[in-house]
């Protein structure tokens, strides 16, 4: 059913992902500066930022061997990997037989592997702490997005995510069910532990009692720093892409009519642009957690994608 | 349409659920307050759409007795007691967040086990909610027995009122409204005197934290 063309899609949408992501975090920063009363950055200062990083000479350290170098093509290429497999404009992707539930859930887990031995490599004390933070989170966050996608998966019949898309698009009523909302609820949370958003880890700050991520990368400079700034940015994207079309998959092309995937792209921005809105307002109202709380909140999660799973199993 | 009143009778009883869980991981008065506010609120809202779908215009009266009472002056009589006391945090539960969360959880998953015979005989297309009514029984009757402020434990009590009501609705479209009357009539009494009580224990003990009481025994 697909040939070249449907290839050449695939590859574009995830180089479209690729150019959107910056675009995506430039927006969310833009819309909290004005919402907390400054005038921020354009929106595309994120893209001047990997132009400025690109072209810096990198210093590594002495003491840091294979696994530094080694660990921002790991991390960047995983999460290029995922956006091959999300879908962003088109349903049923080329690659859809390898979109698995379980197979995104290990190559996020392998990008914050990666992160986190990198953070170690270095043996500087900031690196360690946000290597050992991270983990403590990972721990639990993944757990609950399997089981979060799990009750929509449960719903569909199949843990394909393509599948999920298409069959939420077939029976809409599917959408408004309560594990549907309560695996949204899930996604949401561990969507802000997982990129490093507000209520987890502050991404704006280098203080260094509460920083996550921005520890484990201190020791970065240059183009690496560059490719592992491109690579959240793009997971923040992904994620948002998975909550918006796993969930409210309308708008999504089901075959390659050029109107179609217009229509797709454009809705799919607009979902996003709502999504990052919603994440913006949520910054300015809430205050980062204590990091001895961050695991009830991921608990609390857990325990909703745990009810979305019981009742999405009792309804079907 | 039977199959849009069925998602929307499930949807508003796991907001109801929702809100309820949000009192076992949110902290302070203020925070339980407004959870039980948002969840008397939905309840209000299934509770009028059930009447629309079940062509009961009984129903819309009892929705709005209920929005009056629970949405409106019990949080207002509750803030008021709640800035009297100045307990702002709940200090140490007796089982902590993290396990509390998980034994809501399983607690929920036991309502869907114990619903299942109620789930059979019923015919309404409400009948889904049933667990997750039952479910926020549980979770209510957890949060009484485990929590250490008395505050906390009376906003538990109103959820668990909240569940009875949450499930009667589903299961009967709504008892007669007579009885609804006395029962708010009921609640209203019960917060009043829990309110006497809870202004009798802060003078005497200078606190409301239930585990400070043992000194009655002696």
């Amino acid at each position: 059913m697909f040939d070249i063309r449907g290839i050449g899609i695939e590859i574009g949408q995830t180089v479209l992902s690729l150019l959107l992501a910056p675009a995506l975090v430039g927006f969310i920063r833009w819309l909290k500066a004005r919402l907390q009363g400054r005038r921020g950055a354009p929106v595309w200062q994120p893209y001047a930022e990997l132009r400025k990083l690109f072209r810096k000479e990198m210093v590594v350290s002495r003491h840091a061997s294979w696994v530094f170098t080694l660990a921002p093509f790991v991390v960047f290429g995983s999460t290029v990997v995922i956006s091959l497999l999300v879908p962003v404009v088109l349903t049923p992707l080329p690659f859809n037989a390898l979109a698995d539930l379980f197979a995104l859930v290990y190559l996020l887990l392998l990008g914050t592997t990666f992160l986190a031995l990198a953070g170690l490599d270095t043996a500087s004390a900031f690196g360690g702490m946000g290597s050992s933070r991270e983990m403590t989170i990972a721990a639990i966050s993944e757990p609950a997005i399997a089981l979060a996608i799990l009750s929509l998966a449960l719903t569909a019949g199949s843990t394909n995510l393509g599948e999920i898309a298409a069959r939420t698009i077939a029976s809409p009523a599917h959408a408004l069910s309560p594990g549907h909302l309560l695996a949204f609820v899930a996604l949401f949370i561990v969507l802000l532990a997982e990129t490093g958003r507000l209520p987890v880890d502050n991404p704006s700050t280098h203080l260094e009692l509460t920083m996550i991520h921005e520890a484990m990368i201190l020791e970065y400079s240059g183009p690496y720093l560059a490719l592992i700034e491109w690579a959240s940015w793009l997971k923040l994207f992904v994620f948002l892409v998975l909550a918006a079309n796993l969930f409210v998959p309308w708008g999504l092309a089901t075959s390659l009519d050029p109107a179609a995937l217009a229509v797709a792209l454009v809705s799919t921005v607009a979902k996003l642009a709502v999504l990052a809105a919603g994440i913006a307002v949520l910054e300015t109202r809430v205050a980062k957690l204590r990091l001895f709380r961050v695991p009830e909140l991921l608990a609390f999660s857990f325990v909703l994608g745990l009810l979305a799973v019981a009742s999405s199993f009792s309804l079907r | 349409m039977q199959g849009v009143f069925s998602q929307i009778s499930v949807l508003g009883a796991s907001g109801v659920l929702l809100c309820g869980l949000l009192l076992l991981w949110r902290r302070g008065a203020g925070a339980y307050i407004s959870a039980f506010t948002w969840q008397s609120a939905i309840l209000a809202g299934l509770t009028a759409a059930i009447g629309y779908f079940g062509n009961d215009a009984q129903l819309y009266a009892v929705a709005a007795l209920l929005f009056a009472i629970k949405a409106v002056a019990i949080p207002r009589l509750l803030r008021r007691l709640a800035a009297r006391f100045t307990v702002s945090r709940e200090s140490a539960p007796f089982v902590n967040t993290g396990t509390s969360l998980v034994v809501s959880g399983l607690l929920v998953l036991l309502a869907y086990a114990a619903a299942r015979p109620l789930q059979a005989i019923a015919d309404a297309p409400t009948k889904d909610g049933m667990p997750l009514a039952m479910g926020l029984l549980f979770v209510s009757l957890f949060v009484v027995v485990s929590r250490r402020q008395a505050l906390t434990q009376v906003v538990g009590f109103l959820m668990l009122e909240n569940a009875i009501a949450l499930l009667a609705v589903l299961a009967t479209y709504g008892v007669p409204l007579i009885v609804e009357i006395g029962v708010f009539l009921d609640v209203l009494m019960g917060f009043l005197v829990m309110q006497i009580f809870l202004y009798d224990i802060h003078d005497t003990f200078s606190t409301t934290d239930v585990d400070v009481m043992r000194r009655l025994k002696h």
